[in-house]
């Protein structure tokens, strides 16, 4: 029996945060059924990398990795139709999650109050940019606009350039822990209470506590961390220097002196470990600057592959700064089943992201591909809610099921 | 939430965030350090720029809620107390090299046999196996084998990392997700586990499954200045303000069209463009551009059109407009704007946390989700080094003072 075998979850998640709250718990046995209308399909279906670079019809490899597991079932809320079978689901259901601006449950009366009014042990995860209350709680958008307010573009950059930001809808990538752990934590808190509960998550609040540094430093002394480039507060060398070849870099750090001196060792620059301005953390960092002229030289004569065999040889921190062809053909990230290929509609084979953490008793497994809308509408509604022929031949002459 | 379980925190520099999730949700989370301190309270920043063990920043960010003992696990008397502690616990959390616990007789194996109900979580570079778990790893080592690095900075020069640390933040997420997901299945068999975690694995979302596109034969996104390309297309997201920068998505397609929609008629209003620029078909503008049906040049005045508008408004007006009208517009925000935002203050996130022995309070980032039944609480400081040490030794393990006093001099706690 897989460890969440028995939780039932109501997802309304789109984009990514949410999306990504809901895999971590399907790879692990929840049933999830996913609620999505031809009406207002998933934005994260027209964002590649799409196979074949054709905008198809699941083609989104994105879309594709956030939801893999997961059932699919076609409903377009704004029908009356709809919501009878919404409630039932609410009814069969421990958790519901949903992630859209704050007004849209409340407008189809889905919202906490009501569906608590059915059933009141419900728990309930409302998952929004900036959280359900205060004057910016109407404020649309994605993860990348969460990233610019919360702090994270201004300080990713160079500092005589304006700022580049992280790569994409960066909260996206982080908001999921923390919506997972909160569900799992009132998941727990319920079975020993019967209590359910309702969690307000502001992607950008949760998104703060990889920042927590940087805050606490202002709060506490008043300075205003701005981008560093590659440098670090604590340690020098540290970057990424231009490898032989066109866009080719290695990434270096040395942590301590002793990374220090062996890196030295590999640049046969033995002069430099016993160089004064280099001797200590402090030095190397003051004379930084020198240092990373100095590792260029060596850098660009060598090829980056070659560069991270011998520094790591040497236990001197350093990779290759990896592309996609080398993320997907690395031996590492292999020997855990990083990628994992699955049956698709289209494609026939195609790859997903595995789950990133690995129970050694009881692992993840993914059953199917991510939907396509309504692909789960007969399984829904005969085997988790029990409709007879029918009914559902009802629901599918009144079009609510798309 | 969690109140009745107890943890036990292992973890060097790389893994506090993970017990820190545990212990806001109402864990008892015991950090156990080395005598002298945790390595990670030799991490800058400092409280006055004034380097010592109880003045870091960086632990203070990572440790609240905690509790701390001291225990030299290097010795014999000082692993068998973590066996004792660790018969009580339902979680242990550690950060080690992969291998160096077993060494010691403190890996999940042999932890295991004193408590087979233990959650063992693991938070590694790469992973507890395979041809890099040895590696020697840092932050920007990290995500450069996992694939975000090479996506963000701009393209004349070298790749950039977020100037705070990330990558064992990524690892401690997916840890204390592991960690709840494995706590679920044991109250059913009765049986713990070890969660492996692998920071380069956990860094990979950060590629928004760019790191896909070679196996889907799909264009790789490449780094550019203040935004990303994607084939031949260049998609600008930071723009200059009159008075800053703020990030604008000038997007297409189904849903995002709907967006550039909305945009186009503000600029339109605003006087800033033409009705027959308005007008365009935003929803299918990206096949119109990738079919030659529309030329480039003509995205490339758009972009220029957008550009010089947002070129003459302050950041709060634009905010101001993008709130209003649903327009994907917002400020890049330095630290000290994230800390007088309004929308965090209404929400009373901030969070004070006396520090008495400074005889000062600090403000602290607060909960990470807001819970209706059982709300997170900032109830402990980062502790002190030991600070709890007769408290947990003594009251809970029934130590007597002269145990105590013995442990001390010989320097096992």
């Amino acid at each position: 029996m897989l460890p969440l075998e028995d939780i039932k979850i109501l997802d309304f998640m789109w984009a990514l945060a949410g999306p990504g709250t809901t895999r971590a718990l399907a790879d692990y046995g929840a049933t999830v059924v996913r609620i999505e209308s031809t009406t207002r399909i998933d934005g994260s279906r027209t964002v590649g990398p799409f196979y074949k670079n054709k905008a198809a019809h699941d083609g989104s490899g994105l879309f594709g990795t956030y939801n893999a597991g997961k059932l699919g079932l076609g409903l377009d809320l704004n029908k009356p139709e709809a919501r009878e079978v919404v409630l039932d689901l609410v009814r069969w259901a421990d958790v519901v999650c949903e992630s859209f601006s704050p007004k849209a449950m409340r407008s189809w009366k889905l919202d906490y109050e009501s569906l608590r009014a059915l059933k009141p042990d419900i728990i309930m995860l409302s998952s929004c940019l900036m959280g359900q209350t205060g004057p910016m709680s109407g404020f649309v958008g994605f993860g990348n606009m969460a990233a610019a307010v919360s702090g994270f573009y201004n300080l990713c950059g160079w500092p005589d350039r304006s700022p580049s930001g992280p790569f994409g809808a960066y909260t996206d990538y982080l908001a999921p822990r923390f919506g997972a752990v909160s569900i799992l934590a009132a998941l727990d808190y319920r079975k020993r209470t019967g209590k359910g509960q309702y969690i307000d998550q502001s992607q950008a609040e949760s998104a703060l506590h990889f920042l927590t540094p940087a805050l606490l430093d202002c709060a506490v002394n008043g300075r205003v961390l701005q981008a560093l480039g590659n440098d670090d507060l604590n340690c020098a060398p540290h970057g990424v220097y231009a490898a032989a070849g066109e866009d080719r870099w290695i990434a270096i750090a040395c942590l301590n002196d002793e990374q220090w001196r062996r890196l030295c060792v590999v640049m046969k620059r033995t002069d430099l470990a016993t160089n004064e301005s280099f001797s200590t953390a402090s030095s190397r960092l003051r004379n930084r600057m020198q240092l990373d002229d100095i590792i260029q030289v060596w850098s660009r004569g060598i090829e980056a592959e070659k560069a991270e065999k011998l520094l790591q040889s040497a236990g001197v921190p350093a990779s290759v700064v990896q592309d996609s062809k080398e993320v997907c053909e690395d031996k590492q990230l292999a020997s855990r089943g990083y990628l994992v290929e699955i049956d698709h509609n289209i494609q026939g084979k195609t790859v997903v992201e595995a789950s990133r953490f690995k129970l050694s008793r009881t692992p993840a497994r993914i059953p199917r591909q991510a939907p396509s809308v309504g692909r789960d509408n007969q399984y829904v509604l005969q085997n988790i809610l029990h409709y007879d022929e029918a009914r559902i031949t009802e629901l599918v002459a009144s079009e609510v099921l798309q | 939430m969690l109140s009745r379980y107890r943890v036990l925190d292992l973890t060097t520099e790389r893994g506090l965030l993970c017990g820190q999730i545990l212990a806001d949700l109402g864990a008892d989370v015991i950090k156990i350090e080395p005598p002298g301190g945790s390595p990670a309270r030799q991490l800058a920043p400092f409280f006055e720029d004034r380097p010592d063990r109880d003045r870091s920043i960086y632990w203070w960010s990572y440790n609240r809620n905690k509790r701390s003992i001291t225990l030299d696990i290097e010795t014999d008397d000082g692993r068998a107390l973590l066996y004792r502690l660790a018969a009580r616990a339902q979680f242990l959390i550690e950060s080690y090299d992969p291998g160096y616990l077993s060494d010691r007789e403190l890996g999940y194996e042999d932890v295991a046999t004193h408590n087979r109900e233990i959650i063992y979580v693991s938070i590694t570079p790469f992973g507890q196996a395979g041809p890099k778990a040895s590696y020697a790893d840092s932050d920007l080592v990290i995500l450069a084998a996992g694939g975000p690095l090479l996506l963000c900075g701009d393209e004349d020069r070298a790749p950039i990392r977020v100037s705070i640390a990330q990558a064992y933040l990524h690892a401690c997420g997916d840890a204390a997700v592991g960690a709840l997901v494995a706590n679920h299945e044991r109250q059913r068999s009765g049986m713990g586990q070890q969660v492996d975690v692998s920071a380069q694995q956990s860094v990979t979302p950060a590629t928004q499954a760019n790191n896909l596109a070679f196996r889907l034969d799909a264009d790789e996104a490449r780094r550019m200045a203040g935004g990303v390309r994607v084939g031949s297309m260049r998609v600008p997201l930071v723009w200059r303000a009159k008075d800053g920068y703020v990030t604008l998505l000038f997007l297409f397609g189904r849903q995002l069209g709907v967006f550039t929609k909305r945009l186009m008629t503000y600029l339109y209003e605003q006087e800033a463009c033409d009705a027959a620029t308005r007008d365009k078909d935003w929803i299918e503008y990206g096949s119109l551009l990738a079919g030659g049906q529309e030329p480039m040049q003509e995205y490339t005045r758009i972009v220029a059109i957008i550009a010089d508008f947002v070129s003459t408004r302050t950041k709060a007006d634009l905010f101001a407009d993008a709130l209003e009208r649903g327009l994907l517009i917002a400020p890049i925000a330095t630290v000290s704007d994230v800390l007088s935002s309004p929308q965090l203050k209404a929400r009373h996130y901030w969070q004070a946390l006396e520090h008495p022995e400074l005889a000062r309070t600090f403000s602290y980032p607060g909960p990470f989700a807001k819970f209706s039944e059982v709300p997170i609480v900032y109830h402990r400081r980062p502790p002190l080094v030991g600070e709890h040490n007769r408290e947990i030794y003594c009251e809970e393990l029934g130590l007597s003072e002269s145990e105590i006093q013995d442990l001390t001099r010989r320097g096992i706690i």
